[in-house]
């Protein structure tokens, strides 16, 4: 279903030609590897790029242009994906056939597209210093309001701690003292390196021919230079031989704790279905063993839940719980694991884990969305599993599959924001 | 059942009324393998007040969103855990106006359904399952009154109105749920889930016939009649507080500015009057207004800024809100831009732009399942027919959007929520 082409060397269009939807989108994404030296100008390049092009010189002729084909929005996507950090830009536009007679819309956005990346505003051979200096003051404000969201800051703190040595310990956006660092030069011979030596990942899910689409980006990208490009790390999170414990305090009513552990499967380790069950069934799923217990049975919290990070093999779980049962929740959640480690799972949990997946899988063709969403987590994890063949992978687990998969979990890091009122 | 066909739109609703006066709506999608399904009752956290069966009742704030959790329970079963076991996906939530129970499926979509409308057409409560909420609930109060996001606009709605009950907050408070027992989960109950006070919708490929016989078979009875709600006496549009502030651990303000606008009803006027407020918002201060170009480029505003109108029963407001670092900043240069739009009018080619955007952003809404499914339980309760609205787009005109702002862009319907950094405190 899917339809995959090398455009240019390192170019690649993936898409799926699909009329049941209202809207269509397209992604274009710069592939680099996540480090500290380019986290945050790889961060601030979409941002500034959309704030004018040579044509549509600042943020209201381009708002305007958008407007005019029929409210369609063109963003700026920067991910983090193991030790990959992708930056470009997000397209979502309403179908031609729903637009008054004879007016197009994909046309005019993919020629918008090739402008704001290729033709940008520039003075004097950078790009313009009140659109640097005002976004990078953007980003440093968004990086800090991350703040706000404690569960989000908890969890980030871990992780920043848990991965001190590893790449995948730089934030996503970048640290704020790299951004206050970029000058419109710097960010300028940036995007001129990382415009000719990152693989481009283009997906398109729509009603468009994307042979013709394809003939179509490859002559709009015709002045993309292209040199020899960045190699895109990948390796599981190493092993920690005892786990770190850290604390912050801050006035919260809600204390909030986020735990990371190890396993050494990522999304190529064939055993990755095995503990994306494993995961279902103890923390990911509406009947986990961590709701049942640390909430239902328990009442020691709202939310208790547990992830994933495939391309580090990193489980995370995170709750909010009151400071006083710091030690309760932390025993339980621990107890919980060693239960799902001795192989303590009942038919029914592993069934409600198993068709929780499955059923998250099938409903993938069902959004334009959902569909880039899995066709990048398949490129950027290295991932080979179509969703029906991964939906076969998860209900071929049994219970010592899953059991197998909780050995592996290991405490890495306990990171606790504690609760201190007034 | 009543067919009726969009086919701007390309779509075809099915609609009946259940003979217990259940309105039940069904948006076939063929071809699509989720299944999505609403069963919403028009109570929320605002009708704490009310009258039904002859009877005066005054209940603790939050108890809307109590029940919700609680509906959950059946006795000798597990709800969460027969869904499960579907690979269906259940939630709820609780707003100022409803309480949506949902699921999501892909299979066994009529075991699934037959679940829902059992689970909540059961109440079943006991004294030490109510209890035991307590702590889940007070957990829940404590995360949003950790957040700066919930607060700023629950703030906002304190300080814009005097005795309306969208001035508490959705949840509760710990010593409000702490007076709620299972008898007021019953009255509740009684009074505000019975089906012609709810309506059922599904979108997905389904068969229309089959989801009302079921739903007719589950849910018998005869209609009844209406709780008599009581949200105080009406409101000034003035507001009492132009400016409430707290401190919190955030990193810049963030905030929330309302305009105060008249309550237009229910149906045609409040389809109108939403078409009408939101793009008087976007004309005045959205991302292709002159104004928030000039915010943005002076650092005032940043991508956090978002504008819109809102509406909820006895309530209607303009608003905008996000991160700045100079918040009373931003409400003076909306005033002085209104005064302008006020003199000068819209330009006619930015609401043409505008106009286009706006419905061409209600037409690829609808390409997601779950927020179609609850726009046509919302919109019914406001007594609009929500797959009508290209046409009411286009009979919306300039003049009306120059004349709402013109009356209630002003600075004595007007108020500002801000929440500052703690450092900033200085007394």
């Amino acid at each position: 279903m899917h339809q995959r082409m090398e455009l240019l060397p390192g170019v690649w269009l993936q898409g799926v030609r699909t009329d049941r939807f209202k809207s269509a989108c397209l992604s274009f994404s710069l592939l680099r590897p996540l480090c500290r030296q380019e986290a945050a100008l790889n961060a601030l390049l979409p941002n500034v790029l959309i704030q004018g092009s040579a044509r549509h010189e600042s943020l209201q002729d381009i708002s305007r242009a958008l407007d005019q084909l029929y409210g369609a929005s063109m963003g700026p996507l920067v991910r983090k994906c193991g030790e990959i950090q992708t930056c470009g830009f997000y397209l979502s536009f309403l179908e031609d056939r729903f637009a008054m007679t004879g007016d197009r819309i994909l046309e005019p956005m993919l020629d918008l597209l090739r402008e704001i990346l290729l033709e940008p505003l520039l003075e004097q051979g950078a790009f313009l210093p009140a659109y640097v200096e005002r976004e990078k003051e953007n980003l440093i404000s968004t990086i800090e309001s991350g703040l706000n969201d404690k569960r989000a800051y908890a969890d980030r703190q871990m992780l920043r701690a848990m991965c001190r040595e590893d790449g995948f310990g730089v934030p996503r956006l970048g640290e704020i003292e790299d951004v206050r660092a970029i000058t419109p030069a710097s960010l300028y011979r940036h995007y001129r390196r990382v415009l000719a030596s990152s693989r481009i990942e283009i997906f398109y899910a729509g009603s468009a021919d994307l042979t013709a689409l394809g003939e179509q980006l490859r002559a709009l990208l015709r002045e993309l230079p292209r040199e020899s490009l960045a190699g895109l790390p990948f390796a599981p999170m190493p092993r920690r031989p005892e786990p770190q414990y850290l604390e912050e305090t801050m006035e919260l009513t809600q204390g909030k704790l986020s735990m990371g552990f190890t396993t050494g499967i990522t999304t190529r380790d064939p055993r990755f279905p095995a503990l994306m069950v494993c995961n279902a069934l103890f923390g990911g799923g509406l009947t986990c063993k961590l709701f049942q217990n640390v909430r239902e049975r328990l009442s020691l919290c709202y939310y208790v839940s547990s992830m994933v990070y495939g391309a580090k093999g990193i489980v995370m779980v995170s709750s909010g719980i009151d400071t006083s049962n710091y030690t309760l929740a932390k025993d339980e959640i621990l107890r919980q694991l060693e239960a799902c480690q001795a192989g303590d799972i009942t038919p029914e949990e592993l069934t409600a884990a198993q068709e929780a997946i499955c059923s998250s899988l099938k409903t993938v063709p069902d959004s334009v969305g959902r569909m880039e969403d899995y066709a990048l987590f398949c490129i950027l994890n290295d991932f080979p599993l179509e969703p029906e063949a991964y939906r076969a992978a998860a209900r071929a687990v049994t219970v010592e599959d899953a059991a197998a998969a909780a050995r592996e979990i290991r405490l890495d890091t306990i990171f606790f924001l504690k609760g201190a009122s007034q | 059942m009543k067919v009726t066909n969009y086919p701007r739109l390309n779509e075809r609703l099915y609609e009946a009324t259940l003979s217990n006066g259940l309105p039940v709506a069904v948006l076939p999608k063929p071809g699509f393998a989720k299944k999505s399904a609403y069963f919403v009752t028009n109570f929320g956290s605002i009708d704490t007040a009310f009258q039904w069966n002859g009877q005066s009742f005054r209940t603790p704030a939050g108890v809307a969103h109590y029940l919700e959790h609680k509906m959950f329970d059946l006795e000798g079963r597990d709800v969460m855990a027969e869904f499960s076991a579907m690979g269906a996906n259940p939630n709820a939530f609780t707003s100022y106006a409803l309480t949506a129970y949902y699921f999501s499926c892909t299979d066994n979509f009529e075991k699934c359904l037959e679940l829902l409308l059992t689970f909540v057409s059961t109440p079943y409560f006991t004294a030490e399952s109510v209890e035991r909420e307590r702590g889940i609930i007070g957990q829940e109060i404590g995360m949003y009154e950790d957040s700066a996001d919930s607060q700023v606009y629950e703030d906002l709605f304190a300080a814009m109105y005097q005795s309306h009950p969208v001035r508490v907050p959705i949840v509760g408070s710990v010593e409000s749920i702490g007076e709620i027992t299972p008898q007021t989960l019953y009255d509740c109950y009684a009074a505000f889930y019975h089906p012609a006070n709810m309506m059922l919708c599904v979108v997905g490929d389904v068969d229309p016939e089959a989801v009302v016989d079921m739903a007719e078979r589950l849910l018998p009875g005869s209609p009844h009649a209406l709780a008599l709600r009581d949200y105080g006496p009406p409101e000034a549009l003035t507001c009492p507080k132009p400016l409430v502030e707290r401190a919190m651990d955030v990193a810049m303000p963030t905030f929330q500015l309302g305009f105060k606008c008249p309550w237009p009803g229910r149906g045609a006027p409040c389809l109108r009057q939403q078409i009408v407020g939101d793009l008087a918002a976007e004309a005045l201060m959205g991302e292709s207004s002159p104004l928030y170009l000039r915010l943005y480029r002076q650092g005032l505003i940043d991508s956090s800024f978002s504008a819109g109108y809102e509406d909820l029963p006895g309530v209607a407001l303009l608003s905008c809100g996000g991160d700045s670092r100079n918040p009373e900043a931003v409400r003076d240069a909306i005033l002085e831009e209104a005064r302008r739009v006020s003199r000068e009018g819209v330009e006619e080619d930015l609401f043409n732009r505008l106009k286009r955007s706006a419905l061409g952003r209600q037409y690829r809404s609808l390409d997601s399942l779950d927020s179609t499914c609850f726009r046509l339980c919302a919109a019914h309760f406001d007594g609009v027919p929500y797959l009508e609205f290209p046409a009411a787009y286009d009979a919306v005109t300039r003049e009306q959007v120059e004349d709402f702002i013109r009356q209630f862009a002003v600075e004595e319907h007007c108020a500002l929520a801000v929440i500052r950094p703690r450092q900033e405190e200085v007394s």
